[in-house]
């Protein structure tokens, strides 16, 4: 049997490559660009995807090393047609401003409201804290996912 | 480009075997540093060997003599969640709660973290104040080593080819925890780090371990300080020796997060104020 990884709940190949890495998978094989390659080296953190619900950075995983775990990007928040209460609350706070950081900071959050749905700002602020945004928009966006915990 | 083979060895003798049968196979933790070497070519190796099936490589458990056994394959956030530590064991749990950000510590590890050696990153220091042990499996068979001598300057360790890191064992350490990081922002290396512990009752030293690290190849720890400390009442004046003894023994680098200089400066302040804070 080949192993194989779940991507936003479909069965997926491995690549042959075994330095692929999880990221190259998702944009380069798959198209699920939500996911972005900023620094590829795991310091932007705009790469950031759940990996059996977990937060990580796809840039850092080996896509081989995935075999047999679940992998939830970006795209899959909103596939009912309605966005994520995180996304919903990150435009009404005007925390998108280029947006590069925004994919990677929704899920970052939604990892952070999975585990603990009534964080302190503090709280908030740290699992964030490996989400760089470069147009530095951060008030904005801590609003926004306490707006999403509380509103 | 070339194929990298990917193995998945289902236990701690194949992988063993794999990477002694070719010196350029490169073993896989959690690939919170491989991976970004292998992303910007700083590496080429001809396999990878994930040790991610490794069962030997798991759990964070005591022992009867209540040292605390951490698999070498366990994530820095599972040890910084773990209630295990007792005493002043619990600067192990609170350094791994301080490195990089949630990210990284869902899927980084101590093994690999060990194994990498980076002088600079948040494991090192934290080891050598817990007098912890590595303990390594290679194609020589198992050993162990003391931190102190297991890390040996910048991105060196004492393994040899083919070997591999399978476990760390904290042994009981008395006192509360120090682990006073200091950094410019949350997610980046330490500045200055100091780790250890101490046992002040009544204003009385009983014991203490102090190491610095991100202040040169090494960690620092030194047995004059320690000594300087035990057994006396923790006055200002002493303490500010002790930083002082400390500060002249680091032997920092200039760079963007700090100079030498500056981290020779501000050693002190923090020695004072991690005594302070468990005393």
């Amino acid at each position: 049997m080949t192993a194989r990884l779940t991507v936003n709940g479909r069965p997926c190949d491995l690549p042959e490559q075994g330095t692929a890495t999880l990221l190259d998978l998702l944009r380069d094989q798959l198209m699920l660009t939500g996911a972005k390659r900023g620094c590829n080296y795991g310091v932007c953190g705009t790469c950031s995807v759940l990996i059996d619900g977990m937060l990580g950075r796809a840039c850092l995983t080996l896509a081989a090393d995935c075999a047999g775990r679940s992998v939830t990007t970006v795209e899959a928040l909103d596939a009912d047609g309605s966005p994520d209460p995180i996304q919903r609350c990150l435009v009404e706070a005007g925390a998108v401003q280029c947006g590069f950081c925004t994919p990677a900071m929704v899920l970052a959050a939604r990892a952070l409201l999975d585990a603990n749905p009534r964080p302190s700002r503090a709280e908030i602020v740290a699992a964030i804290s490996g989400n760089i945004c470069r147009c530095s928009g951060y008030g904005a966006i801590v609003e926004a996912i306490a707006a999403a915990a509380h509103g | 480009m070339t194929a990298v083979a990917y193995h998945r060895p289902a236990c701690l003798d194949d992988a063993l075997a794999l990477l002694a049968a070719d010196e350029d196979a490169r073993p896989l933790a959690g690939g919170q540093t491989l991976v970004p070497m292998l992303n910007l070519d700083l590496l080429a190796p001809t396999a990878i060997v994930s040790l991610a099936d490794l069962a030997d490589l798991r759990g964070i458990a005591a022992l009867a003599d209540g040292s605390i056994r951490i698999g070498a394959m366990e994530t820095h956030a599972r040890i910084a969640a773990s209630r295990i530590f007792a005493a002043g064991q619990a600067l192990v749990p609170r350094a791994a709660g301080h490195i990089a950000s949630p990210a990284i510590r869902n899927f980084g590890t101590i093994g690999g973290a060990c194994a990498h050696g980076d002088p600079v990153s948040d494991w090192p220091v934290a080891l050598v104040a817990a007098d912890a042990r590595i303990e390594i499996a290679g194609p020589a068979g198992r050993r162990g080593v003391a931190a102190a001598d297991f890390f040996l300057g910048f991105l060196t360790t004492a393994l040899e080819p083919g070997e591999i890191v399978t476990a760390i064992v904290v042994p009981p350490v008395p006192g509360r925890a120090i682990h006073l990081r200091y950094s410019r922002i949350d997610s980046d290396y330490a500045t200055v780090i100091v780790a250890g512990a101490a046992d002040i009752r009544d204003g009385i030293c009983r014991s203490v371990r102090l190491a610095v690290g991100a202040c040169g190849p090494v960690p620092v720890r030194l047995a004059a300080v320690e000594d300087l400390l035990t057994g006396r009442p923790l006055e200002p004046a002493l303490v500010a020796a002790a930083g002082r003894m400390l500060a002249e023994a680091i032997d920092p680098l200039d760079d963007v997060r700090g100079s030498a200089a500056y981290r020779r400066r501000i050693l002190p302040g923090l020695v004072a104020r991690a005594l302070a804070g468990v005393a």
